[in-house]
């Protein structure tokens, strides 16, 4: 193993880590909290993913003066012309993934709100089969769409810090941006989840019936929260597409959806901190095997499908040993639970003395 | 004095059976109510034609609202419990990932931190949470419950999760309570508590209760007026001394 690039490793791990953990706390406030089955996350990420590609790519090409109709960034000529022009310009980069950043969350979010509003009326096992589908509908549009590179995707996306001359310093710093984006999830959705909107997601969760006989609006509340887990889905797809610099249809199957799935039954459905452990490990499992491999030489098995024994492995071993994952799910701490605890633990007390 | 509720002729039918067979009532304001009869006699029907669980078959309901009766039969669930009628489950339906305290919290409808925007910014929710938390610290202390306050649903004896369903009808805002069996299973001390409670909470804050009770002798030392339902019919009304005395009620109950 001489030679193994550790700072490489650990800067390619985080980053997939800051990504995959803002899809899968997303997930689980969608699913783990508020108990949507959301089989579609790929549908919101693949928006996101391709938006920022078409944006940059194409913004990029028009504001050098390149005519589009003739040299479309997909085809071979677009490409090379996109690896002189794409990366001179640090403002228009950096601009370029505010604006891509902005209309992911906004368009992702608007078409979650779309999609399951009409369906939250049906149980959930349909919402899970309609935005399981409507995964495989983006697919196969993508597929066949021309202007985005149709079966080809779209390759040499202009990175927001293509700038930097030295490459280990533009990851480092793409993994700030990462962390950044992640920490900021973390913190929205946990003030979300420890709030009476979380309490109420929960009660909807456990008895739907219930929580509409005490008045609580929830279509409305499902459907609010798919905006929000939906536009932090197609931040998460920004963050993809600048980082791998190419997206093609393939990288949308349902297998990513499920892999989100997997971090959040492996972490704890319905607790937060659980999601990122739950992607750290699995992200790790990843990470560790691409990098192996080359030293591998010839196995018996690809690594490829190595990763789904292994993954699928941890969360039998998991579930056995906690059926409710690495970090259970807590009560919603609010100032006003803490003053009760506080409260009634002292009167405990005095009658014990 | 005038009425909050008004039963008229209501029937409901499943299949051959008649549930309810014409019952007219009306509970009047800061009234405390009591309904009966044997099993099976379709007060708990009753109770889901008043909620909208149910569309009566022929009758109507009327609910005061600033002093004028409007009909809420074929109303959903939701619209009723929004126009001020609260109603507990024989049955309870709690949520169960929740703690009992959550359960309180979660219940008080339009709460401000319920908005995702407001949600974010403690500030704006914290006080109107706090209020719930002390009506919720008062329920838990008064049916003597406050050591289970960070307990699951699942852990409660059946007796518990009773009290915890009628503290979560207590804990909503409404005009009128619609209690179906508090006292089952609860013991005789705690269940001569609530009843107190409900009268308190009758003259303090000019709320109104209709209850449905198996347990006479704590039910009618307390209530005003009770009705008596057998077969989907009303068999008897008037003050519990009256009803407990009448013949036809002690021959229904008696099964003769």
């Amino acid at each position: 193993m001489i030679g193994f690039d550790v700072v490489g490793f650990l800067v390619s791990w985080l980053t997939l880590f800051g990504i995959y953990s803002i899809l899968s706390i997303s997930l689980n406030v969608e699913s783990g909290v508020a108990g949507i089955t959301n089989f579609g996350k790929v549908v919101f990420y693949g928006i996101g993913a391709y938006m920022s590609a078409a944006i940059t790519t194409y913004l990029i090409l028009i504001l050098n003066g390149v005519d589009v109709d003739k040299t479309p960034p997909y085809n071979v000529n677009g490409v090379i012309l996109l690896g002189q022009l794409g990366n001179k310009d640090p403002l228009l980069n950096l601009g370029l993934l505010v604006l891509s950043l902005i209309l992911a969350f906004v368009i992702a979010g608007l078409v979650g709100y779309l999609l399951t509003y009409p369906i939250l009326r049906v149980g959930p096992a349909f919402v899970g089969f309609t935005l399981l589908s409507s995964g495989e509908l983006l697919r196969i549009f993508l597929l066949h769409y021309e202007p985005v590179g149709a079966s080809k995707g779209l390759m040499a996306i202009p990175t927001p810090f293509g700038w930097m001359p030295d490459s280990r310093a533009r990851d480092i710093a793409y993994l700030g941006l990462v962390l950044g984006f992640l920490a900021l999830t973390y913190v929205i959705t946990n003030k979300l989840v420890n709030s009476p909107l979380g309490r109420t997601l929960k009660a909807v969760r456990d008895d739907e019936i219930a929580a509409l006989c005490l008045g609580k609006h929830v279509p409305r509340i499902k459907a609010t929260i798919l905006f929000t887990g939906s536009g932090f889905t197609g931040v998460a797809g920004v963050l993809l597409a600048y980082y791998l610099t190419s997206v093609n249809p393939n990288m949308f199957v349902p297998a990513v959806t499920f892999n989100a799935w997997a971090m959040i039954i492996l972490g704890g459905f319905g607790n937060l901190r659980g999601s990122l452990l739950g992607a750290a490990v699995i992200t790790f499992v990843d990470r560790v095997l691409t990098f192996v491999t080359p030293y591998l030489g010839v196995t018996v098995i690809s690594p490829d499908y190595l990763r789904w024994v292994i993954v699928g492995l941890l969360i039998v071993v998991v579930l056995l040993v906690n059926p409710k994952g690495l970090l259970p799910e807590r009560p919603i701490k609010t100032p006003a639970t803490k003053e009760v605890w506080k409260e009634l633990q002292g009167e405990a007390s005095e009658q014990r003395s | 004095m005038s009425n909050v509720l008004e039963v008229r002729d209501v029937a409901k039918y499943f299949g051959g059976v008649r549930a309810l067979d014409g019952v007219s009532l009306s509970v009047p304001e800061k009234g405390l109510i009591g309904l009966i009869g044997p099993n099976g006699s379709g007060k708990t029907t009753l109770f889901n034609v008043i909620t909208g669980f149910y569309v009566p078959d022929k009758g109507s309901v009327w609910f005061k609202e600033s002093e004028d009766m409007v009909r809420i039969d074929g109303l959903n669930p939701n619209e009723v419990f929004r126009r001020g009628i609260v109603r507990t489950f024989q049955i309870p339906r709690l949520f169960n990932s929740l703690t009992v305290l959550e359960n309180l919290l979660v219940t008080p409808p339009g709460q401000k931190g319920e908005s995702i925007t407001k949600a974010l910014f403690i500030k704006s929710w914290s006080d109107e949470e706090r209020e719930f938390a002390r009506r919720a610290i008062n329920l838990l202390r008064l049916f003597g419950m406050s050591r289970y306050v960070d307990s699951k649903i699942y852990e409660l004896s059946a007796a518990h999760i009773k009290m915890l369903e009628t503290m979560r009808g207590l804990m909503t805002p409404a005009k009128l309570y619609l209690l179906d069996e508090p006292a089952a299973g609860v013991d005789y001390p705690v269940a001569r508590e609530l009843f107190t409670y409900v009268r308190r909470l009758r003259e303090e804050q000019e709320l109104t209760f209709l209850i449905i009770e198996h347990r006479l002798e704590i039910l009618m030392e307390f209530v005003d007026y009770v009705y008596v339902l057998h077969n989907g019919k009303l068999l008897s009304e008037g003050r519990p001394q009256e009803v407990i005395s009448d013949p036809k009620v002690i021959e229904a109950y008696i099964g003769v």
